[in-house]
């Protein structure tokens, strides 16, 4: 899952090289602002086929938290 | 009473020594009367329509869970109270209640229900209760504290009840607390007296008696004029956080070295943080987030809205109109080319192109700077025309000193060239100066100099209030 979000931020933030942990968070990555954050948003919707609530989306500080929502929407979604 | 008033120097003296030694249980309610004493002091109107309004938000925050309409009525009423006071701060045709013995204007009243800062706490605080991200506060006086805590009252920083209620509770004062708040309660005199009031009669020469001058004298004017604001707010931050710091509370901080941005997105991630933050979290994201499957438009919008909101929060008029397109503009131009720009800045990725941007962003930001300093939407453009031609003066002492260094003696020549000087050295040593500032040390070196410097060179009953005090 880790890898496919991993994907998701390479196409926004258009790098390649782009390697993301559970600690990563908008300090870490200079594009990631508001304005690329909802962009990131709607592409891992997008990718693992879930719909974020707003309230999810304004918990999240770092990609451990993205991922915990999206493990848990994905179960649902089954 | 502003900050710099030897009345504020003696009260705030007083106040810590009193709350130092207290026990910390008794401190809260002790720090609740001088907020309140500091709030009536301004008038008596001022005073009954912060406790009346600090009691409708408390009471309506209890009863707002799930009642969507009288949520959006408690919104209404708060959002109501900053264009109100806006209005009432723009003109001056008051309405004035006189009885026998009683003197009542009823502008005051309404201006001091919308002090802007305060009424962006209360909407925050009704979204955060509503949202269920937080519980109402149960205990009326923390609530009234935290509206009435008098180092952030009058131009915040803006913070969440549940930011500034927690520490009520977890009140210490330590020793570092009084050395870093009084190091940065000397950081922000010094900004306010020595940089900020030395600049402001030069920009105020320009921008108010605006005819004969030359292009150059008008850029240097919008040049200061930024300059001056960053060290007036960043300057009334500064002495806001050391006095809470003393009492034992911490608040956020507003500014990371916005001059030095190297986008305009960058410049308000780094300006006025609290106030941003405010507007990103309650304005630009949820309109965003609902709009996020039209992709590039969304964010186009939201910036949009968000600086239309904005716009109306610092006044409602053609100048402060024109300031928000201009960051409108740039922000949108900066959404539409991020990914030409961030392959642009990795290929030439220096220090001099690094510089280039810095100077660039800079200029943008003194160019709209124009708008929001200016006294009319017409003297605005007369000033940008005025750049445009004409520019190099053809007596550089009378075309471009003289206008600038108020007062026409060699004496005020000589004030300006050190205030520039002063200026520069600071904004290139600001960090260093900050490190020594947050420091847990007692720097004698430090305050030694920054006393010195603000007995010699700074400005004693200039009586200039701070820029942002009038939003």
């Amino acid at each position: 899952m880790q890898e496919r979000l991993q994907k998701v931020f390479r196409k926004v933030f258009n790098n390649n090289n782009l390697i993301i942990t559970l600690q990563t968070s908008a300090n870490d990555i200079k594009m990631w602002d508001s304005i690329t954050h909802m962009e990131l948003i709607s592409e891992i919707e997008v990718e693992f086929n879930i719909v974020f609530s707003f309230d999810q989306v304004m918990q999240f500080n770092n990609v451990g938290d993205m991922l915990m929502t999206i493990e848990k929407l994905s179960q649902n979604h089954k | 009473m502003t900050f710099i008033s030897p009345l504020f120097i003696l009260f705030i003296t007083i106040v810590i020594f009193v709350n130092y030694l207290l026990p910390p249980r008794f401190r809260y309610v002790f720090i609740l009367s001088v907020g309140l004493v500091f709030v009536g002091f301004f008038n008596i109107e001022s005073l009954i329509a912060v406790l009346l309004f600090t009691l409708f938000n408390f009471y309506l925050a209890k009863l707002i869970l799930n009642n969507r309409a009288l949520f959006i009525f408690g919104l209404a009423v708060n959002a109501l109270a900053i264009i109100l006071f806006n209005y009432f701060n723009s003109t001056t045709n008051g309405l004035h209640f006189s009885f026998t013995l009683i003197s009542f204007q009823i502008d005051k009243f309404i201006v001091a229900f919308g002090l802007s800062f305060y009424s962006m706490q209360n909407i925050a605080y009704l979204t955060e209760v509503y949202s269920k991200r937080m519980i109402a506060e149960t205990k009326l006086a923390k609530y009234v504290l935290y509206s009435v805590f008098f180092p952030k009252f009058i131009s915040g920083p803006v913070m969440l009840p549940v930011e500034f209620i927690s520490q009520i509770d977890n009140n210490v004062i330590t020793n570092n607390n009084l050395i870093r708040g009084f190091q940065l309660l000397l950081l922000g005199v010094f900004k306010k007296m020595v940089l900020a009031d030395r600049l402001a009669p030069g920009v105020c020469s320009v921008f108010d008696y605006h005819s004969n001058y030359s292009g150059l004298t008008t850029l240097v004017a919008a040049y200061l004029f930024t300059i001056q604001m960053y060290f007036d707010f960043s300057g009334y931050t500064n002495m806001a956080l050391g006095m809470a710091e003393m009492l034992g509370f911490k608040l956020k901080d507003n500014f990371n070295f916005p001059l030095r941005s190297t986008s305009v997105s960058e410049f308000w991630r780094r300006w006025h943080i609290s106030l941003i933050s405010w507007f990103t979290k309650y304005i630009y994201y949820p309109v965003v987030f609902r709009l996020r499957d039209y992709k590039k438009i969304a964010p186009l919008i939201g910036i949009l809205l968000t600086f239309f909101v904005s716009m109306i929060w610092h006044g409602i008029g053609f100048t402060f109109l024109a300031w928000a397109v201009c960051h409108i503009i740039y922000l949108c131009f900066e959404s539409l080319t991020r990914k030409a720009r961030t392959e642009f800045s990795e290929r030439f990725n220096n220090s001099l192109c690094k510089m280039l941007y810095i100077f660039i962003v800079f200029n943008l930001v003194c160019f709209s700077n124009i708008f929001f300093r200016a006294n009319s939407f017409d003297t605005a453009l007369h000033l940008i025309k005025t750049i445009g031609c004409n520019f190099i003066p053809d007596n550089f002492y009378n075309g471009l000193i003289a206008p600038i260094a108020v007062g026409g003696h060699q004496i005020d020549e000589f004030n300006l060239y050190i205030t520039i000087l002063l200026s520069v050295l600071f904004l290139l040593f600001e960090r260093r100066i900050g490190n020594i500032v947050s420091s847990e040390r007692i720097n004698i070196k430090y305050i030694i100099g920054s006393v010195l410097l603000i007995m010699i060179f700074g400005v004693f009953n200039s009586g200039t209030r701070f820029i942002y005090m009038q939003f």
